[in-house]
C-alpha cells in the first residue's frame, strides 16, 4: 500500500485493474485504492507478470503492506500463470507496496544460475583443440561457468590426460597423440619385483633406471611364461550407448565386465610361481597398466575391484592414473595383483600381444574401439551387413596355468557380457 | 630529453616542420596574433611571419578549402579547427572533396587538420564533442590521435608528412595535464597501436585521454590489465588488436566519445569477426552516452567515463 500523502496510514483496494497471470509494464497502473474518501490509481513499480494478488477489493491496509507481487523473471508471450502454477517465485517477484520499500527490481538476482554448461568461443575451441572433455573442468567463473583460464589450469594438470580411451580413436592419417613430456618416475623401487641392477644416471644414452626395470621384467616374462596370445572380437555397441549415458570411457565397463568373468574363470585370476599356482576365486585384485609417457609404465593395482561398481571403478582407474602420473602411488599400490588390464587403445592401435605381468598368468588387452562392417543376425536368422562399434579382445596368457580351450572360453563370456551390457 | 607537455609537443612538432620544411605553414582563426585559443601556436608569427601562420576569417569551410587547393599546389598545410565541434562547417570540403580528390584526381592531398577535441572541463555541449567517428566513416582521410606527449609530436610530424589529409584529434583535456620526455629535432611516429601497458586477463581498448582513464582504472586491479592505445583510428591497427586479444580472450572498449557508431563500436565489430574464438566473454563498451555533453560540471562526470566505471567494466569482465 502506497503511501499517497503525508497523513495517509491506510488505504482500501477499490479495484484491481490486473489479475493474477496478467502483464503488466512498470508505471501501467495495476490497482484503485481509497484513502480518505479520494480515490487513487496505483502503478506497476515493475514489468512482469502479476503472480499474486493479496490484498482482496475492499480490503483495508496499513501503509506498507504488500499488496500483490509481480514475477518480473516472467516473459510476455509464456505460458498463463493459471497454467503454469510455478511463476512468481519469492526473490523474483517485486512487491507493490510503498515506494521506496519496493524499489528493488530483483531480476538480476537469479541472473548467475547455471552458466556452468554455457562456454565462450575460446573454451570451446581450446576444448576441441586438445580434446579435452569440459565436464571435468572445474569452473571458477560466474555461476561456475569455466573460463578461459580454468581450462588452462586443466591442461596444466593435466588430470585427464592422456584420455584411458577416446571416441573413434582410429585415424591412421593422424600423428601420434601428442602429450606434453612427463617427469620421470623416481620411485622405480615401486615396480613390482623390480629386480634390476643399480643403474647409472640416466644420463647420455643410457637407459633410465625405469625403462631398465621394465626392460627385465619383460625379458623376464618371456623367458619365463609360456606366453599365447588369443584374440577375440566384441561388438562394442551396448557400451557405446552406456558409456555415452554416463559419460564414461569404455574401460570401466570392461574391467567391470572382465572382473565379473575372472570369477567364473579363476585360473586365469591367478598367480604363478615355481610350481606354485594360486587361484583367487573370491576376489580380484585388477592391474592397470598406465604409461607415463616417456617416462615408461607403472600398473597401479585396484584392491578387491569386484566391489566396486562401473562408476567406482572409472573413480579409481582416474585417481590410479593420476596418482601414478604424479609419482604419488604408495608401493602397496603397485604389487598384489591377480590379472592385469592394459589399454592402449586410445593411442589408435587394434591389435596386440601384451606380455604377461609375472606372477600373474594372464592379460587383457583392450584395443580401439572402430566402427566396422559387420554380418549380424537377426531373431528370424536373416545376415545382414550393419555398421557396428567393434573392438579386439587380446589375451596373453600363460601356457604353464592354463590351457588355449580356458582362454577361450573366458574371452567368449567377457565379449558376451559385454554385447549383452543392460541399457537403462 | 626535454620535458614537454602535451600541448608544447604539439607546438614543437609544428615548430621543428616549419623550420626544416618551408612548404609546411599554418593556418586558423586567431592563431597569429593572439596565438591561437590554447596558446598552441605562441611566438610562431614572430618567427615564421604572418604569410605562414595565417589568422583566417571564422569559415572553416574555408580554411579546409584553402588548405585542400595549396596541397594540390604543392605545400604542406596545418590548419587549425579552435575546436573540434566547429569542423562541422568543413564537413563538405573534408569528406567530399579532401577524401576523394586522389581517387578522383589522383592528386595528393597532404593537408593535416588539428582538432583540439574532447571534455571533461565543463566546455559545453559545442566545446566537448569527440568526432572523430563522423570521418572514420569517409574513405580516404586518416585520423590519429595521441595520449602522449611524445607520440603527439611524433604523431603529428607524421601527419604533416603523410600524403594523405590526416585530421589530428588533439586531446584539449590533456594539454596541459600530460607532461613527458620528448625527443628532441623531428621523429615520426608510425600510424600504429602502442601497448601503454602488458598485461595478460584482460584488453582495455582505448585511445586519448581515456588511455590514462584507463591506466588509472586498472593499476590496482586483481588481475593483469593489458592497456591498447590506439594512437591511429584510420588506419586502425587491426594485427595488434586481435594479437592482444588472442592472448588475453576479455576485452574491454573505451570511448569518451558517443556510444553510437564510435571508434569502439568498429574496434568491437572487428573482433567479432576476426577473434570470435579467442573470445572469453562479451566484448564490453563503456562510451558516452548519446546525449550532447553537459555544461554542468557534474552531470558532465556523470555522462563521460569516469575511472570507476572503466574499473567496475574491467572487474565485472575479468570475473565472468
Amino acid at each position: 500500500m502506497p503511501q499517497m500523502g503525508v497523513s495517509v496510514a491506510e488505504g482500501t483496494v477499490v479495484e484491481w485493474k490486473k489479475q493474477v497471470g496478467d502483464w503488466i509494464e512498470a508505471d501501467e497502473i495495476i490497482a484503485s485504492i481509497s484513502t480518505d474518501k479520494i480515490d487513487t490509481d496505483v502503478e506497476s513499480p515493475a514489468t512482469g507478470r502479476v503472480a499474486e494478488i493479496i490484498v482482496n477489493v475492499g480490503d483495508t491496509v496499513d501503509v506498507g503492506v504488500v499488496m500483490a507481487r509481480i514475477a518480473t523473471d516472467a516473459r510476455p508471450g509464456e505460458a498463463h500463470a493459471s497454467e503454469n502454477g510455478d511463476l512468481g517465485t519469492g526473490e523474483a517477484a517485486a512487491a507493490v507496496e510503498a515506494p521506496g520499500a519496493a524499489g528493488e527490481l530483483l531480476g538480476d538476482a537469479e541472473r548467475d544460475t547455471s552458466q556452468a554448461k554455457r562456454y565462450s568461443p575460446v573454451v570451446m575451441r581450446m576444448a576441441a583443440e586438445h580434446n579435452i572433455d569440459l565436464s571435468q573442468v572445474q569452473g571458477t567463473g560466474r555461476g561456475g561457468r569455466v573460463s578461459k583460464k580454468d581450462v588452462l589450469a586443466f591442461m596444466e594438470g593435466g588430470a585427464e590426460e592422456p584420455p584411458m580411451h577416446i571416441e573413434s580413436p582410429y585415424r591412421p592419417d593422424e600423428p601420434a597423440i601428442k602429450r606434453k613430456p612427463k617427469p620421470r618416475l623416481q620411485r622405480v623401487e615401486e615396480v613390482p619385483k623390480s629386480d634390476t641392477v643399480a643403474a647409472p644416471s640416466p644420463s647420455g644414452g643410457s637407459l633410465s633406471r625405469m625403462r631398465q626395470a621394465i626392460g627385465s621384467r619383460m625379458v623376464q616374462s618371456l623367458q619365463t611364461a609360456a606366453t599365447c596370445t588369443t584374440i577375440a572380437e566384441a561388438d562394442m555397441s551396448r557400451i557405446e550407448v552406456a558409456r555415452k549415458a554416463a559419460k564414461m570411457s569404455y574401460l570401466p565397463f570392461q574391467a567391470r565386465a572382465t572382473i565379473e568373468t575372472l570369477l567364473e574363470f579363476p585360473h586365469l585370476n591367478a598367480t604363478l610361481e615355481g610350481d606354485q599356482h594360486t587361484v583367487h576365486s573370491e576376489a580380484v585384485h585388477l592391474g592397470i597398466a598406465v604409461s607415463l609417457g616417456e617416462g615408461g609404465l607403472i600398473v597401479p593395482v585396484i584392491r578387491d575391484a569386484q566391489d566396486l561398481s562401473v562408476e567406482g571403478l572409472s573413480k579409481r582407474i582416474k585417481d590410479l592414473a593420476a596418482r601414478a602420473r604424479t609419482n604419488q602411488l604408495t608401493p602397496d599400490e603397485v604389487s598384489g595383483g591377480t590379472f592385469t588390464i592394459t589399454n592402449p587403445g586410445p593411442f589408435g592401435s587394434i591389435m596386440a600381444t601384451p606380455v604377461i605381468n609375472l606372477p600373474q598368468v594372464g592379460i587383457l588387452d583392450t584395443e580401439a574401439v572402430v566402427k566396422r562392417p559387420v554380418v549380424v543376425t537377426d531373431e528370424l536368422g536373416n545376415d545382414s551387413i550393419a555398421i557396428r562399434s567393434m573392438t579386439y579382445l587380446c589375451m596373453s596368457w600363460d601356457h604353464r596355468a592354463l590351457d588355449g580351450a580356458y582362454a577361450a572360453q573366458f574371452l567368449s563370456a567377457l565379449r558376451k557380457k559385454l554385447e549383452s551390457w543392460p541399457i537403462t | 630529453m626535454p620535458t614537454m607537455t602535451y600541448l608544447q609537443a604539439i607546438s614543437d612538432a609544428m615548430r621543428e616542420e616549419m623550420r626544416s620544411d618551408e612548404r609546411v605553414f599554418l593556418m586558423g582563426e586567431d592563431i597569429g596574433t593572439f596565438g591561437g585559443a590554447f596558446k598552441v601556436t605562441d611566438g610562431f608569427i614572430d618567427e615564421f611571419g604572418a604569410s605562414r601562420v595565417m589568422d583566417t576569417p571564422l569559415a572553416e569551410s574555408a580554411i579546409i578549402g584553402c588548405a585542400i587547393g595549396s596541397a594540390v599546389e604543392g605545400m604542406r598545410p596545418i590548419a587549425e579547427m579552435q575546436f573540434s565541434d566547429f569542423v562541422s562547417c568543413g564537413f563538405d570540403q573534408l569528406v567530399n572533396v579532401a577524401g576523394k580528390t586522389h581517387y578522383r584526381m589522383g592528386l595528393s592531398v597532404n593537408i593535416t587538420v588539428r582538432l583540439p577535441s574532447g571534455g571533461g572541463f565543463s566546455g559545453g555541449p559545442f566545446h566537448s564533442q569527440n568526432p572523430e567517428a563522423w570521418f572514420m566513416h569517409a574513405p580516404g582521410l586518416k585520423i590519429v590521435a595521441p595520449s602522449t606527449a611524445e607520440d603527439a609530436k611524433g604523431l603529428l610530424i607524421s601527419a604533416v608528412r603523410d600524403p594523405n589529409p590526416v585530421l589530428f584529434m588533439e586531446h584539449k583535456h590533456l594539454y596541459r595535464r600530460v607532461k613527458g620526455e620528448v625527443p628532441g629535432g623531428t621523429y615520426e611516429t608510425p600510424f600504429t597501436a602502442r601497448i601503454a601497458r602488458e598485461g595478460t586477463d584482460l584488453t582495455v581498448i582505448t585511445y586519448g585521454a581515456m588511455v590514462h582513464t584507463a591506466l588509472e582504472a586498472t593499476a590496482d586491479l586483481d588481475g593483469s590489465v593489458e592497456v591498447l592505445d590506439l594512437r591511429s583510428l584510420v588506419p586502425l591497427d587491426e594485427e595488434a588488436i586481435l594479437n592482444s586479444v588472442r592472448k588475453t580472450s576479455k576485452v574491454v572498449i573505451v570511448d569518451e566519445a558517443n556510444q553510437m557508431c564510435a571508434a569502439g563500436a568498429q574496434v568491437s565489430a572487428m573482433i567479432a569477426e576476426r577473434a570470435f574464438e579467442d573470445l572469453d566473454g562479451p566484448i564490453v563498451r563503456v562510451a558516452t552516452p548519446d546525449v550532447p555533453i553537459p555544461f554542468s560540471p557534474t552531470l558532465e562526470q556523470a555522462v563521460l567515463p569516469q575511472v570507476d566505471d572503466v574499473r567496475e567494466a574491467c572487474r565485472e569482465l575479468l570475473e565472468y
